[in-house]
């Protein structure tokens, strides 16, 4: 699904972001993708997206990305950003759901009958017809997931999508995304989401893969965790409890 | 109007608009008719008036203020009433606030009652720029989302900086500076959305409601009206057949 072949970036007169990455996702599997602030998450799934120009080799759905097959290649991802606001741009859902299937080639009609079903899927069909300025924080979360997915996407790729969510919101998002059929990359610093929702995750730190296996390994070895700054996700943590001093 | 086509709600709009600008400036009377057409456009709407006005609360004054200094540099008198003399000063500033004001609140029902993407839909009929209309729908989109930043912004330096009015023009270059960051910031994530999702230089808008039978005949109907008012001075037709 998606194979990253010694790939290399660095941001004009910076430090290398992404250096020397290489992994291989298959259909089907669902991926963390955990590290500290400036890590290269974002620069990872930018690179994936073919937003950034790499060294190194990136194959996805079987093409490897160049110039001339990027829009072929988009076709079969989704990238939900962590502002909703960025990615909803048009003024109502539905609008905003049927952009992507239109502009990719599917009748207006055709494109609505997919955003109506998504929305049903996803128990959203009362947001329907809401304008994307006048809907909450956790309304448009769900709503721009659902964007992604009236695309049909084979590769889905989530920045920070528990960001901003209140426990409520946040549990329906982690129970939705359990329930999605596609091949996932979720890049969070919500551990314990992660722990819930992949199978496998990749730690990155100064833009090389520290660690790559399945969650429950990577995520309890405390030591590894805390020398890339990470700490064990509260479940595996117990109770964090505020340290007060003793009442005489 | 609510079920009017929106090219046609569009189209009566701009001629009204044209209509109402091409006045001459001291056509005083002429131009009062003209009034007629917006008002009895928000009843149709079931719109309140004051609504209108509620909403354009800020651009009304901007629109009144236009032609203040009229009266300073023409001053010849057209006519008495009374002992009162009117100068043409007077006579062009009101005419030139009764023209904003009509061409505001035109402009106020169309919105009203059509959505932005037939709005945008129906200039793209008419073959305006797609850069245009594109800048239109984002903009729409997007007021909200600017105005919140500047809130948050204004609130943040107020929190640090108790007890001052307004923000320090000290601050101004910084302020507009971050903001203009933040917009370009936003602008760069959301053209990358756009270009994920398949953008390649056009939005599709809905379909927009097509013209029926009915609409065609009010269309028709409004231009010749809004054409006749303009040709014949209706208020001095009607008070030479009765004076």
């Amino acid at each position: 699904m998606l194979d990253f072949n010694n790939v290399t970036y660095s941001y004009p007169g910076g430090e290398p972001a992404l250096n020397g990455i290489s992994f291989h996702i298959s259909d089907g599997e669902q991926i963390g993708l955990i590290g500290a602030n400036g890590a290269g998450k974002s620069t990872l799934m930018k690179a994936a997206l073919g937003l950034i120009g790499v060294q190194g080799t990136i194959t996805a759905c079987g093409l490897q990305m160049n110039k001339q097959n990027l829009s072929q290649i988009r076709k079969h991802l989704g990238y939900v950003l962590q502002n909703s606001d960025n990615q909803m741009f048009m003024p109502t859902v539905i609008e905003d759901m049927i952009f992507g299937p239109v502009n990719y080639g599917m009748s207006r009609e055709e494109a609505e009958k997919v955003a109506d079903k998504t929305l049903a899927q996803l128990g959203m069909e009362h947001l329907r017809d809401r304008h994307n300025h006048r809907m909450s924080g956790g309304e448009k979360r769900m709503a721009a997931i659902a964007t992604i997915l009236a695309m049909e996407p084979k590769l889905m790729l989530m920045d920070e999508p528990s960001a901003a969510l209140d426990p409520r919101n946040r549990r329906i998002l982690i129970d939705m995304l359990n329930q999605l059929p596609v091949t996932k990359i979720i890049a969070s610093h919500d551990l314990d989401m992660i722990l819930e929702t992949c199978d496998r995750v990749i730690l990155i730190n100064d833009g090389q893969i520290v660690a790559d296996g399945d969650t429950l390994t990577v995520l309890s070895n405390k030591t590894l965790l805390e020398n890339n700054n990470l700490e064990l996700p509260f479940c595996l943590a117990g109770i964090p409890m505020k340290k007060r001093p003793k009442m005489q | 109007m609510h079920r009017l086509a929106p090219l046609a709600k569009l189209l009566l709009t701009m001629l009204y608009i044209l209509v109402t600008v091409s006045f001459n400036k001291y056509d005083i009377t002429g131009l009062f008719v003209m009034v007629l057409f917006p008002v009895v456009g928000y009843q149709f709407s079931f719109i309140p008036i004051r609504t209108c006005f509620y909403k354009l609360r800020i651009v009304m004054p901007l629109v009144c203020a236009v032609g203040l200094f009229n009266p300073f540099f023409d001053k010849n008198i057209l006519f008495y009433v009374g002992n009162i003399g009117f100068s043409g000063g007077v006579i062009s500033m009101v005419t030139l606030m009764m023209k904003g004001i009509f061409c505001l609140m035109a402009s106020f029902l169309l919105v009203a009652t059509t959505r932005i993407e037939e709005i945008c839909r129906a200039l793209r009929q008419l073959h305006f720029p797609k850069m245009l209309t594109s800048l239109l729908l984002l903009t729409y989109r997007y007021i909200s989302v600017l105005l919140d930043e500047v809130s948050v912004m204004t609130v943040a330096y107020h929190l640090r900086a108790p007890g001052q009015k307004g923000i320090h023009v000290s601050a101004w270059g910084s302020f507009l500076g971050q903001l203009i960051l933040r917009s370009m910031d936003r602008a760069e994530n959301l053209y990358d959305s756009m270009l994920l999702r398949g953008f390649h230089g056009e939005f599709t808008y809905a379909e927009g409601r097509n013209s029926s039978r009915h609409g065609a005949i009010v269309f028709i109907c409004c231009a010749i009206l809004i054409m006749l008012v303009r040709l014949y001075n209706l208020p001095a037709i009607l008070t030479s057949l009765f004076i």
